[in-house]
């Protein structure tokens, strides 16, 4: 791709797709977001970590290999064991930079809802920032890097799926 | 202090494995449980040295709904306050944490040192007479620390620490790394909607049950035992783990390897009454700091740590493991957190609940256990029984 206007087309694309597979609950799909580089990375951490310099996270996929681990624990290992919940991810893009090779770092804020299955009730999951590094390819664009750090520092419950 | 027991009507049942649900869903009980067991005659961690190592260092906790302030000062003490100023009780500290140099009191500028001493009033020749500043310092609760692990009590009839703590003091000690030389590495925290003891009645009867990762990554069938203390009922669970096989489970191995020394490969499990949790896991390191906010709501701070003779490499290693594997959306805990509000949930149905595994004679209690039974719970909940003075049915 070759302007600007291109890649930020490309950028909203992935951005959108990422949304519609976790709000879908299609892991595989949210896998394909990713750009297939072995250093791809998922990290969720809180700001109150960030800020006290504490470097454990809630989620660090760290490497493909955990990204698709990732999918293993939520199809796989953790299947029909807990109380399900539907998310609605809602995403606003506030910066864009281009940085070196046909990438860029992207920030965007974002809320997520969540509504458990039994209860129909919809509450704030966590809201935030999201921090992304993104790869422009010849298909389309992934994400070299995608950390979400929340303001939310204590979770109003478990977490089965990324934010 | 005391509370009428007879006021709530409750019968406790006469067998030993049954527990009446709505001791699990009732708020007048919650408060009761306030007076009698967490401002009562026990002992409750609050914090860990290790997350607050320099001076001046501070974070803010509770127990029950009192606020407490924690901090580190210039002589390396730290101290357990009362986060309320001594003049006219404002919070004194609202941030989780922090580093500062003193605390100031917004309300009339009460300036207190980390050490707690009152060194600031405004207008103090105008104050009462006989107004001295060393008698108005930050309150602190009565105080002791197990290897760096910090405990209160608000009552002056609780048994020394050593005591509370008995046998229980070598396994506390090996999920601490040893020695509680630990140093914080980050915090998860979560508010579960469930009742503070339905959170910390987990049993070994479940693990290999609920957790499909121990079938999957083959962890079962490691030697170990189960303990519970004779007073109080605090558990120990300490378990050889096999070298998970992960097979074609993982793309990743590396987050369930264990690269440490000490203990031998494994697993600790501490539980103090009422609700505190440690745990090492393999390399991972995890005091869970736990909130009782009301009777249907327990807030948990996973704190995580590194040991501090760990090298970079290992310290790298914790943090990989530490952020995937316990803790609210960790591997092999996430379903528990899901567990904890379902179980809630049910409580709210009438009759009692029925520990089984283990159990061989419902009319005594036993201390010997097997490692996947349930009965370990069984002396905390009969200590919880006495001290909240619920009298055991006889027929």
């Amino acid at each position: 791709m070759s302007s600007d206007s291109d890649a930020q087309s490309a950028i909203v694309d992935v951005q959108n797709a990422y949304i519609e597979a976790l709000d879908n609950k299609d892991m595989p799909a949210w896998l394909a977001t990713f750009d297939e580089r072995d250093d791809a990375s998922y990290i969720l951490t809180t700001r109150d970590n960030e800020q006290q310099g504490l470097p454990l996270c809630l989620m660090l996929d760290d490497c493909h290999a955990r990204l698709k681990d990732r999918v293993t624990y939520i199809t796989k290992i953790w299947a029909g064991t807990f109380q399900d919940y539907r998310t609605r991810h809602v995403v606003q893009q506030v910066a864009c930079a281009a940085a070196a090779d046909n990438q860029y770092d992207v920030r965007s804020n974002f809320s997520v809802f969540y509504t458990p299955s039994d209860t129909g009730q919809s509450s704030l999951l966590a809201c935030g920032v999201y921090l992304d590094r993104i790869a422009i390819t010849p298909t389309g664009a992934r994400f070299v890097t995608k950390k979400a750090v929340t303001d939310t520092s204590v979770m109003p419950q478990y977490l089965v799926y990324p934010l | 202090m005391h509370i009428d027991a007879a006021r709530t009507g409750l019968v406790w049942p006469a067998n030993l494995n049954e527990i009446p649900k709505e001791v699990f869903t009732r708020a007048d009980i919650f408060d009761d449980e306030l007076k009698q067991i967490f401002y009562g005659a026990e002992w409750h961690p609050v914090a860990h040295v290790g997350e607050i190592p320099n001076p001046g260092d501070f974070k803010t906790f509770s127990l029950g709904e009192i606020p407490l302030l924690i901090a580190r000062a210039k002589d390396n003490e730290v101290r357990v306050f009362y986060n309320a100023c001594s003049h006219r009780g404002n919070q004194v500290e609202a941030a989780p944490y922090g580093n500062k140099r003193e605390f100031e009191c917004p309300y009339h500028r009460w300036l207190f040192g980390i050490d707690g001493d009152l060194v600031g009033c405004p207008s103090e020749r105008e104050f009462s007479p006989g107004f001295e500043r060393k008698n108005y310092p930050l309150k602190q609760p009565r105080t002791d620390k197990f290897q760096g692990l910090v405990f209160i009590t608000l009552s002056d009839e609780t048994p020394p620490l050593k005591d509370f703590l008995g046998d229980i003091r070598p396994t506390l000690a090996e999920a601490m790394a040893g020695d509680g030389r630990l140093k914080l590495i980050g915090y998860q925290r979560v508010k579960y909607k469930t009742n503070w003891k339905a959170y910390c009645d987990n049993d070994g009867y479940h693990a290999p049950l609920l957790h499909r990762a121990f079938q999957l990554l083959n962890w079962q069938g490691g030697t170990g035992r189960q303990f519970a203390t004779r007073e109080y009922g605090h558990i120990g669970f300490e378990s050889e783990l096999t070298v998970a096989r992960v097979g074609n489970t993982l793309n990743d191995p590396s987050i369930v390897e264990f690269k440490g020394v000490d203990p031998s490969k494994g697993s600790r499990v501490v539980e103090l009454f009422p609700f505190f949790i440690a745990t090492k896991h393999l390399d991972t390191i995890n005091l869970r700091f736990a909130i009782a906010r009301s009777v249907d709501e327990t807030e948990v701070h996973y704190a995580y740590f590194h040991h501090l003779d760990d090298d970079d490499e290992l310290v790298r290693h914790r943090i990989r493991q530490s952020s995937n594997l316990l803790g609210p959306c960790g591997l092999v805990s996430m379903e528990d957190a899901s567990v904890f509000h379902r179980v809630h949930i049910g409580n709210h149905t009438p009759g009692t609940v029925a520990f089984q595994k283990g159990v061989t004679d419902t009319r005594k209690l036993s201390f010997q256990f097997k490692q996947n039974d349930e009965t370990g719970n069984l002396p905390r909940w009969e200590h919880y029984r006495r001290v909240m003075g619920f009298e055991r049915s006889t027929t």
